[in-house]
């Protein structure tokens, strides 16, 4: 299978067994059944189809990938036309004829054998965790919208435990827990001098009071779980889904006459 | 005294000729007044003796739980009649037994076409993570097809006793008062392919309703539905070369663009490999994710020839009446099918048995007439026994299956030797252990961890292109 053929070819299609659906995403057009031969599209290039010739793609991939991306390719944008192991393959450079080309692999010079290369990523002679996380975060979303095959030859095996705890808490979690903070204080200090000024009882003094030590608490668990509007509905919605099943279940257990208890597991 | 208590646990039916059983019998049950009609569950012994021949009951399906009931009812000594429609169907199925069906239900070894040991989970973002470290040498998931496993088990019920009928069950009339038996309709065919078949009729004193998840006697017993998940499978014989890699590996795919509910699957048969992906809320859109699952498959299937397209409803949770009368539903026909896995052939095989046994208990080894008492106590030991397990795959289903960033969080989390020990053991063996609580306490957190970084992950992602 090479990248010529289907370079120079016209999208010729073989019979299709069950019908594709060619407005589909485009990436997955064109999906010959009789065998499962690789993209026609003259625009793409097809690594796997690189990979049936050469066994040993990943180290291919590698050496080259460096070369032909110095710079992160920004994931909406285009250009990187094509790779460099196709253009060695196929004569006729096919990266002048297309300019659009938005290439279907994901590709980034830090990203080696399939997880990130930390050792690019350093800053002052650290890791810069935070452009790890730009970087991944990026990545997955090329991914979402152009879904790759999975190939054994380029296993993925980034996981993002390699990024330390404190990391995630102080990118994610201390803006959001400072603006937290700051709303408790702020419904704190004012419910605080409300509750003086309507019953004369100072701020100690309301602490030892039942009545508010439960305000107090109604206060914090509601800045905590209700963080946008949406969180009531959710909430509610969440309540009700972690019975739906055990209703389904006991459904046989009921009678229909009203004054029935059910059965409860 | 003793109808009170009868009249307890009838149920929907409110028949009052219950009465007439405790005349013949001296047992008596033990009177619980109940005018808040809680559902008490007890077997009847004080049922009358079947004169002159044994239990009648009609086993509607021939599949896995149609076989196993067929099978425990004749062993039991119940008159048994077996209605299948289609003897070499071959069914739309993943084919993946656990291991403890074949003990239990002793399957020969040569039913099983493959033994699968390693799985590999893919993330939307193809992190890939390979499962099945912790299996020993003589564990190990098979794959059967199931038109050799289903003929096994009829074979096995009939040379048990049990009369096997090529047939397809139309419809039933229900008794008009409590002994009377069930009229089964049904047209039976004579061998001869296309045949319209023969109309015939049949009285039965009880029906196993295991005929799958479109089940008629479902329907019949106003059952009442489920919501049910589409599962479309391609059958794809790939080159010989890329078939060793799926020697005994079988791979799930989840994300997104596969299935927004489920997952994606490339299981090995015996020399071909089922792609498939299935879905419950985009139902419609099934044949994209099914391109899509093609798509992230594509370099390890490369250069095959799809032989067969099939789909099949999948049903997510039991119906709402499981039980009429002296009409019991199992397997499909009764919405047993897991969720987060999808699993249904051993829970059909295991709930037809136990409605067998229950049956065959209530009679007494066919001696005496069951009624829905009897039924109610398969019901009982099955929501007893398995509910854990589908409660935590409900669990598993709702937290993993909701998102990307939550999958991602999945796959992350399958590279965990603890977690990869405790789901094994929970399939294979189908029973939920507790585990070791510090490792629990550590797999929470973990848990938790995962989920918060691929959310935050997310969060990022849409930023991007804001």
């Amino acid at each position: 299978m090479s990248i010529s053929m289907a370079l120079l070819s016209p999208t010729t299609h073989l019979p299709t067994l069950s019908p594709s659906s060619s407005h589909f995403k485009p990436l997955l057009t064109h999906k010959p059944f009789l065998s499962l031969r690789p993209k026609n599209h003259p625009l793409f290039t097809i690594r796997a189809s690189a990979e049936n010739g050469a066994g040993a793609l990943g180290s291919v991939a590698t050496a080259v990938e460096p070369k032909a991306e110095p710079e992160v390719p920004v994931p909406a944008a285009e250009a990187v036309p094509v790779k460099s192991e196709s253009s060695a393959g196929a004569n006729g450079s096919p990266g002048t004829a297309e300019e659009v080309s938005v290439v279907n692999l994901f590709e980034d010079g830090r990203w080696v054998n399939g997880t990130w290369d930390l050792k690019q990523f350093e800053k002052n002679g650290k890791t810069d965790w935070d452009a790890v996380i730009d970087a991944e975060a990026r990545r997955r979303k090329w991914l979402q919208d152009n879904p790759e095959s999975s190939s054994n030859g380029n296993p993925v095996s980034f996981d993002t435990s390699i990024v330390p705890w404190w990391a995630w808490i102080k990118r994610y979690h201390l803006p959001e827990a400072e603006i937290l903070n700051g709303r408790a204080a702020m419904i704190g200090f004012f419910m605080a001098y409300f509750v003086d000024s309507l019953t004369g009882v100072g701020l100690v003094d309301q602490m030892g009071n039942f009545f508010c030590k439960t305000l107090l608490f109604i206060a914090v668990g509601g800045v905590l779980l209700i963080r946008k509007n949406e969180d009531v509905e959710n909430l509610k919605k969440l309540l009700e889904e972690t019975t739906f099943y055990d209703k389904q279940w006991q459904a046989t257990w009921q009678e229909e006459t009203p004054a029935s208890s059910s059965k409860k597991k | 005294m003793a109808s009170i208590a009868l009249k307890s646990f009838i149920g929907l039916r409110q028949t009052a000729t219950e009465k007439t059983h405790f005349t013949m019998q001296a047992k008596p049950v033990s009177p619980k007044p109940s005018n808040h009609r809680t559902l008490q569950v007890k077997a009847a012994k004080t049922s009358p003796k079947v004169t002159g021949r044994n239990l009648r009951v009609a086993v509607i399906g021939g599949g896995p739980a149609g076989g196993a009931a067929a099978e425990t009812l004749a062993k039991g000594g119940v008159e048994t009649f077996l209605i299948e429609r289609k003897m070499d169907n071959c069914k739309p199925c993943g084919g993946a037994i656990p291991l403890c069906m074949v003990g239990e239900f002793d399957l020969p070894l040569d039913i099983i076409d493959r033994r699968v040991t390693k799985m590999k989970m893919i993330s939307p973002s193809n992190v890939a993570v390979d499962i099945g470290q912790t299996l020993k040498p003589h564990e190990y998931i098979g794959m059967v097809r199931r038109e050799v496993l289903d003929q096994y088990l009829r074979n096995r019920a009939s040379e048990n006793g049990a009369t096997v009928i090529n047939g397809l069950f139309l419809k039933m009339d229900k008794p008009g008062d409590g002994e009377a038996p069930y009229v089964l309709h049904y047209t039976e065919y004579d061998g001869k392919a296309g045949g319209a078949g023969v109309k015939k009729t049949m009285e039965v004193d009880a029906v196993i309703g295991a005929d799958g998840a479109n089940s008629r006697v479902a329907k019949s017993i106003d059952a009442g539905d489920y919501e049910y998940a589409i599962a479309f499978q391609e059958r794809i014989k790939i080159p010989d070369d890329k078939m060793v890699y799926y020697e005994n590996l079988a791979e799930m795919y989840v994300g997104d663009d596969v299935s927004p509910d489920f997952y994606g699957w490339v299981f090995p048969k015996c020399d071909h490999v089922a792609v498939g992906t299935g879905t419950v809320t985009h139902k419609g859109d099934i044949k994209k994710f099914q391109l899509a699952t093609r798509n992230r498959a594509n370099d390890k299937i490369l250069g095959g020839k799809i032989l067969r397209v099939e789909a099949h409803p999948i049903p997510e949770h039991p119906r709402p009446r499981r039980l009429a009368g002296r009409v019991a539903l199992v397997g499909d026909a009764a919405g047993y099918v897991t969720k987060c896995s999808g699993e249904g052939i051993y829970f059909a095989a295991k709930s037809g048995r136990m409605c067998a046994e229950a049956i065959v208990e209530g009679s007494e080894n066919g001696k005496r007439m069951v009624n829905e008492a009897d039924l109610r106590t398969y019901l009982e030991k099955w929501d007893k026994t398995y509910w854990p397990t589908y409660k935590v795959l409900d669990v598993l289903q709702k937290v993993f299956y909701r998102s990307n960033p939550a999958r991602e969080a999945f796959v992350e989390m399958c590279a965990d030797e603890y977690v990869q020990k405790m789901t094994f053991d929970s399939y294979l063996y189908k029973r939920v252990v507790p585990g070791n609580p510090w490792e629990d306490l550590k797999l929470a957190v973990n848990t938790i961890g995962s989920l918060v970084r691929a959310n935050a992950l997310r969060r990022e992602m849409e930023k991007i292109n804001v």
